[in-house]
């Protein structure tokens, strides 16, 4: 008992206080009380991971405080009933268990609201992806029974019984096929789909506070959006297919490579690919690359990403650095197309709509597609500061487009100012736009997020145009 | 007239089998010894001499279908696992062995291995109770565990068997996937107790 009074009274110290309302951090440690107090049925994920850990309080505790600071201005009556709800709803946090990892990555974000620093986003950006439990070997074996007729080992020549890497799903297998191919055996996490329903249940939850605000529609758009590409996600034999389309697009003069993928032992279960020797980001910033390097793999990355996003009209919205291998030949691999979402002809021609008035500095229409991507029907319907905070962050999203040769990656004011904007948009609560938003932030920011991280620079305009070149308005 | 040994054991096996055609096509509460006998090509009373019920001809089906997923388990252990990951192993072995009885095997579990104090003890069901409990405590002995687990503890783990039994029967999802996953929570909670060892508390996610 004392020891939870020492992890109340530490939480307490390292949450923030609102310095107007909450000077003393008292309204605070009541709320902290009564979620201390309180316990709801978890789910089964959430037995081995329990809200018990001072990090995931201090998680809860910053997300309590943010949706507390947007009723600051309301009326007393209404913050208390908001904040009654939101006690209860924390709980709830500690009853996710597929998204807590995600949920936690935000929290510590929101918290550090608004003295980010740059690193710190790359860094929680980078970490931000949805979390299984691990397998045992048992469990993989009875997926296996149940995909194959068979095991593992009867499967492949051998089979590693320790999962080399974590994947969003489920975990990676090393393998070797009986031709003698080295591959990556992807394999799920048996019944996830029903825990990701559960979560995104938890997480309206969690977010009813906000259910009187305007946005709160959206918020609901939004996370109904989440909810699909997950689900999407879960269905290996969808990924499958995005794989071979993706690896169609590139050619060996490209030096981007993507994994063929082993439909003989795939199901919607378990994904077998070729497996990329090599590393990932961090093992090869470790190696400290030349300037010449940094730019090489920033280079094959830009290709990579908008090859996809010119010719298949897609966004790869999983920018996790788990997914780029830096291979000692010089190629950039790239793996895990679970997530990606394939833009249909009203956004893609939406999208560019927008990129091509901003290269064409057509204000008049800027807007306009500022003002429908924030869904507004016009200009004139924003109030004015939100249209300048939305279109700043969109000539952000632009300045590489518009520069002749070589741009930085690795400058910390241009990525500064890309996470100030953010910032201001979401301590101003311009949240509202479009679903598709959330997977094209992603794609830009994760790309960002990562080049920034190997201060790398390239040729942004010169690839741009030559990918654009030659592409049809629509699908044909 | 005496029958060989051979030809009763021939009955036997055809008894099984045409009743479990008969289970699966009726549902275990509707079908009668007389549609089995029948099948059989027996008379009712000769049925009689081989199961003396409807529901021990169930649990013997169950039984032996326990056994073999006990044998496959022995087979498929490689004594690298872990204590909750072999269990998970023995569990999941003879649910695989179970399968194409599931359809009919809700109420045949039910009345067979229920915990409830009951009049008549179905013979069958106790044994393939102890038989299941006999592993378990012999897997828990391979794992360090100087002393056998105490009531308590197997009373713990029957429940949470029968409980996976009694949601595995009713499990909607593709390969009874959900039940895998209920598996391993439940033998994970099991191993926890009688280990005495605290939660993993998120730390996996706080890095």
């Amino acid at each position: 008992m004392q020891n939870e009074n020492i992890i109340e009274q530490e939480l307490l110290d390292l949450l923030p206080k609102d310095r107007k309302t909450d000077p003393t951090g008292k309204h605070l440690a009541e709320l902290l009380a009564r979620i201390a107090m309180k316990k709801v049925p978890v789910n089964s994920f959430s037995r081995i991971w329990t809200l018990g850990s001072l990090q995931a309080q201090v998680t809860a505790g910053y997300l309590g405080y943010w949706l507390r600071s947007r009723f600051r201005n309301a009326d007393e009556k209404q913050r208390l009933k908001s904040e009654a709800h939101l006690s209860a709803a924390l709980q709830l946090f500690g009853a996710m268990g597929y998204l807590r990892g995600a949920v936690m990555k935000v929290g510590q974000m929101l918290a550090n609201l608004p003295e980010v620093v740059p690193e710190e986003f790359a860094e929680v950006l980078s970490a931000l992806h949805f979390e299984a439990p691990p397998m045992h070997f048992a469990m993989v074996r009875e997926v296996f029974l149940d995909e194959f007729g068979r095991e593992p080992e009867e499967v492949f020549a051998t089979f590693d019984r320790q999962a080399f890497a974590a994947a969003s799903l489920g975990q990676v297998h090393r393998a070797r096929l009986h031709s003698g191919e080295e591959v990556a055996v992807k394999i799920q996490y048996p019944g996830i789909a029903s825990t990701i329903k559960a979560d995104l249940r938890n997480l309206r939850l969690l977010l009813q506070p906000l259910c009187l605000t305007i946005d709160w529609q959206d918020t609901l758009a939004k996370l109904a959006d989440i909810e699909r590409m997950l689900l999407m996600e879960t269905d290996y034999s969808q990924e499958a297919l995005f794989n071979k389309l993706a690896r169609s697009a590139f050619t060996a003069a490209d030096q981007v490579v993507v994994p063929r993928i082993y439909d003989q032992y795939s199901t919607a279960r378990v994904l077998t690919a070729e497996y990329l020797p090599g590393c990932h980001i961090n093992d090869f910033l470790a190696t400290d690359p030349d300037q010449g390097e940094r730019d090489h793999f920033t280079r094959l990355l830009t290709v990579a990403t908008y090859r996809l996003y010119y010719r298949l009209h897609w966004l790869p919205a999983d920018p996790h650095p788990g997914n780029f291998i830096f291979m000692s030949d010089g190629r950039l691999g790239m793996i895990d197309f679970g997530c990606t979402l394939t833009l249909n002809d009203e956004e893609w021609t939406f999208s560019n709509v927008a990129i091509q008035a901003a290269l064409e500095r057509d204000l008049p229409a800027l807007n306009l597609s500022i003002a429908r991507a924030c869904r507004f029907n016009d200009p004139d319907d924003m109030e004015p500061d939100r249209l300048e905070v939305i279109r700043s962050g969109f000539y952000w999203f632009m300045e590489p487009w518009q520069q002749e040769g070589l741009f930085d990656f690795g400058d910390r004011d241009f990525f500064l100012r890309g996470i100030d904007n953010v910032m201001e948009a979401a301590r101003k609560g311009y949240t509202r736009s479009l679903p598709m938003t959330i997977w094209s932030n992603r794609f830009t920011f994760g790309g960002r997020a990562f080049c920034y991280k190997l201060k790398g620079r390239c040729e942004f305009r010169d690839i741009y145009l030559q990918e654009s070149a030659g592409v049809q308005p629509n699908h044909t | 007239m005496r029958i060989s040994e051979q030809s009763k054991q021939e009955n036997r096996a055809r008894i099984l089998e045409k009743a479990a055609e008969i289970f699966t096509g009726k549902g275990f509460e509707d079908s009668t010894t007389r549609d089995i006998a029948l099948a059989s090509g027996l008379a009712a009373g000769t049925l009689f001499n081989y199961f003396p019920s409807k529901e021990t001809l169930a649990m013997t089906m169950v039984t032996e279908a326990l056994c073999q997923g006990r044998e496959d388990f022995l087979r498929r252990c490689t004594g690298k696992e872990d204590l909750a990951e072999e269990l998970f192993l023995f569990i999941a072995s003879g649910l695989r062995r179970l399968r194409p009885l599931r359809p009919f095997l809700g109420p045949v579990l039910e009345r067979s291995l229920s915990p409830f104090p009951r009049k008549n003890v179905c013979q069958e069901g106790e044994t393939a109770r102890l038989a299941h409990l006999n592993a378990v405590q012999k897997i828990i002995g391979r794992h360090g565990f100087t002393e056998a687990p105490d009531y308590v503890a197997m009373t713990m783990y029957w429940s949470l068997y029968l409980g996976i039994l009694a949601f595995w029967t009713n499990d909607p999802s593709p390969n009874q996937e959900a039940s895998q996953a209920l598996i391993d929570y439940s033998v994970r909670m099991f191993v926890r107790v009688i280990s005495g060892s605290g939660s993993d508390k998120g730390e996996a996610h706080a890095e």
